[in-house]
């Protein structure tokens, strides 16, 4: 019976020590997070520019065999605007993500869905290049 | 962001063709030019059937194509792969009659 108290005692106070140590793991990473991001907006500098960004994203939605060059414009939606289908805009994200050097996560490509999407997308990407 | 018209709505199905069809396409990047060339058409064209002929309802047949689609990816994945041989379309009753 004491072995058992003894052993429950011991088991206990992990328990406690780790219970206090949560909330300062959470500081810990709230602080990283927000530093992270600084890091990131330092980056800014050799950053492409909106023009860029909005002159290559069109000049490579206008390549698109399906489109006609002389409807594309920043605003165009892929399906309402220029008759594409769920297929072809996911050709166009492709093509997009290898004019910028990017991949782009199945979650965020599926919502890229016109020209003006994929310009704010692109543009707030850090690594695109 | 703009929201100046609203957002397509893809059901789960879609999104797992959609995202079978993205793999596919990034698999063909490290082929040859040529390889990749060929197997882009092949791939597009059995997608774009699969979306003309195939009844958006029959979830079970969209989901073995899937399953076949995956398989065929990891194939086309490997560095020696260079073509898509076995990729052909045929109707439910075959393609399920055909597996063991």
């Amino acid at each position: 019976m004491a072995m058992r108290a003894a052993i429950l005692r011991y088991i206990r106070l992990p328990a406690r020590a780790q219970t206090l140590a949560a909330p300062r793991s959470r500081e810990w990473t709230l602080l990283g997070g927000s530093s992270a991001s600084r890091s990131m907006s330092s980056h800014g500098d050799d950053h492409l520019t909106k023009e860029e960004v909005v002159e290559r994203v069109l000049s490579v939605v206008k390549s698109f065999p399906k489109v006609d060059p002389a409807t594309v414009t920043p605003d165009v939606h892929f399906q309402n605007d220029l008759g594409l289908d769920s297929l072809d805009t996911v050709e166009i994200v492709m093509a997009l993500e290898e004019e910028f050097k990017l991949e782009i996560p199945d979650l965020e490509a599926d919502k890229i869905d016109s020209c003006h999407l994929a310009i704010e997308y692109i543009h707030n990407h850090p690594m695109a290049s | 962001m703009g929201g100046a018209s609203a957002p397509r709505r893809l059901s789960g199905m879609q999104k797992q063709v959609l995202a079978l069809y993205r793999g596919f396409l990034r698999a063909t990047r490290s082929k040859s030019p040529d390889d990749r060339h060929r197997i882009e058409s092949i791939v597009s064209s059995e997608f774009r059937r699969g979306a003309r002929q195939v009844d958006r309802k029959n979830f079970l047949y969209i989901e073995y194509l899937l399953r076949r689609g995956k398989k065929q990816l990891d194939q086309l994945k490997s560095p020696d792969t260079t073509g898509l041989s076995s990729l052909h379309f045929v109707p439910p009753s075959q393609s399920m009659g055909s597996r063991k």
